[in-house]
């Protein structure tokens, strides 16, 4: 769903640290037609320009909060992410990107579902894997975007 | 009297999404234009901070649905049991957040709540009470692969299909009998009587499959093939394909998941149900008048109409998803799709 739309085009740009570009950040919207409580999101599969960016380097900044990784995302158990409401992923990348046009192949893993499921018990142990297309909700492709950095950022 | 007509405001997720049309909008789309007064919702859509909505929501809700004089038929509940991720929540937990939505409903004046038909039945004999209480009905939903009578399909052992219980309709009837309660019921949802793949999947899947030709034969041969045999044979035939197990499953389908006679029985038990459709498109001999090529409204239509059934048919048009992977030119218009498949569900309920 939504494939093409997740992400917002014009919204690529470097976040900053001290005058230091220390990653880089784009908006995102919810592949689904419903929001979802917060814990469920589980990363993202991110491939920019060739290089794969883990779970582990990424946060997620929604509902006017500071970017949280996601092992705290995942306590957020009361929160939620409405289906109107637009998120931005942060990812880390020592100098950030260079300027110009870059490809990102993005798939969002938030594990809703419609009730019990025979791998339940395997994913509160082991979630998985962002990319795998397990627990990659109502857009299981990997969907690519071309995008020019912005200017500025924060 | 006669079967009524409302919207699922599900079928305007992507104005929603583009911000094309608020709720209030699409309200008032149904009241000018579709000239009807059935609303029905997705809880986690529609209610800001779901489920902690403001009482200025609350009251705006209320307020708007009464200032058009609509009725608040269906809203649709969720059970992600991941929600607390250090543990499956239990069926108890499960039916705190059916009490709890169902207390929501029913402060936004619904008239019913449609659990998933993968929600167990004791939670929702759980939650009975609550209904009860509240009275608001609980619906639970009869989803495609489901019959609605036990027995006349074979069930896959893989993939969505295997999770559900083909007996879902009965466990649901038997515990309205045994309760005696008024209070729980079922939500049909035309899928059911869906007999091949939409058009516009078959599109979808062909554009993103790296061997569309592995397509073509899912869809000429599926009347050979159980679908577990379907997975296999595509395997032998085509190595490496990369279909998924939902696009084999949605491109293999060759016949209705339910017979339409079925609803008949169940009529006394339906609670509201779901138009769902994906394409409308005219009717070559008939110029205005609108099909879904995909699934048969007409017959359940019909048994529906000769059996008294008097309550709602909310639209719930699902066509959009397999269209937005590509411009926005292509990106299909919602209200147009909702307002030929109201010009359908006149014509089939007998409304002039």
């Amino acid at each position: 769903m939504f494939d093409q739309f997740l992400i917002r085009k014009d919204s690529l740009s470097n976040v900053y640290e001290n005058g230091k570009a220390v990653g880089f950040k784009f908006a995102v919207r919810i592949a689904d037609y419903r929001g979802c409580f917060l814990s469920l999101h589980n990363g993202y599969y991110i491939n920019c320009d060739g290089t794969e960016y883990p779970k582990s380097l990424q946060k997620f900044e929604i509902n006017g909060k500071a970017p949280r990784d996601f092992e705290e995302i995942k306590t957020c158990v009361w929160e939620h992410w409405n289906y109107d409401d637009e998120g931005f992923v942060h990812v880390a990348k020592e100098g950030g990107l260079k300027p110009g046009k870059h490809t990102i192949g993005l798939q969002q893993s938030i594990l809703a579902q419609y009730g019990y499921m025979p791998w339940d018990e395997e994913w509160v142990k082991n979630p998985p894997e962002p990319g795998s297309g397990a627990g990659a909700g109502k857009t299981a492709a990997i969907c690519t975007f071309e995008l020019e950095l912005q200017e500025g950022g924060c | 009297m006669g079967i009524k007509r409302g919207v699922s405001l599900y079928s305007y997720q992507q104005a929603q999404f583009f911000k094309q049309m608020t709720w209030k909008d699409q309200i008032v789309e149904v009241h000018d234009n579709l000239k009807t007064d059935g609303i029905e919702i997705i809880d986690e859509a529609v209610i800001r901070n779901y489920p902690f909505p403001s009482e200025e929501f609350i009251y705006d809700w209320n307020n708007f649905m009464a200032r058009y004089n609509m009725k608040a038929v269906t809203m649709d509940v969720y059970l992600d049991v991941h929600q607390f991720r250090d543990h499956v929540m239990t069926h108890r937990e499960a039916a705190e957040r059916l009490k709890n939505d169902i207390k929501l409903a029913a402060r936004l004046g619904f008239a019913n709540v449609r659990p998933l038909c993968l929600v167990p039945t004791d939670v929702i004999e759980m939650a009975l009470e609550t209904a009860e209480k509240y009275n608001v009905r609980i619906g639970k939903e009869i989803h495609a692969p489901l019959p609605i009578k036990p027995g006349t399909r074979v069930q896959p052992t893989k993939g969505m299909a295997a999770a559900l219980d083909f007996k879902m309709a009965d466990q649901i009837i038997e515990l309205a009998d045994r309760t005696g309660s008024k209070h729980v019921g079922l939500v049909p949802d035309f899928g059911i009587f869906q007999h091949s793949p939409s058009q516009v999947s078959i599109d979808y899947a062909k554009r993103h499959a790296k061997m569309p030709e592995a397509i073509d034969f899912i869809l000429e041969n599926s009347k050979d093939y159980e679908l577990d045999d379907m997975y296999t044979v595509l395997d032998e035939k085509y190595p490496g394909h990369g279909i998924d197990m939902g696009t084999v499953e949605r491109m293999s389908l060759h016949r209705s998941s339910a017979d339409p006679e079925d609803i008949i029985d169940i009529i006394p038990y339906i609670v509201s149900i779901h138009g769902k459709f994906y394409n409308m498109t005219e009717i070559p001999s008939k110029p205005g008048c609108y099909e879904d090529k995909a699934i048969d409204y007409e017959t359940p239509m019909k048994y529906l109409r000769e059996n008294g059934f008097d309550g709602y048919i909310d639209s719930e048009f699902e066509g959009q998803r397999d269209q937005q992977d590509r411009g926005v030119e292509y990106l299909v218009d919602e209200v147009e799709q909702v307002r030929r498949h109201h010009e359908m569900l006149r014509r089939l309920g007998g409304e002039a």
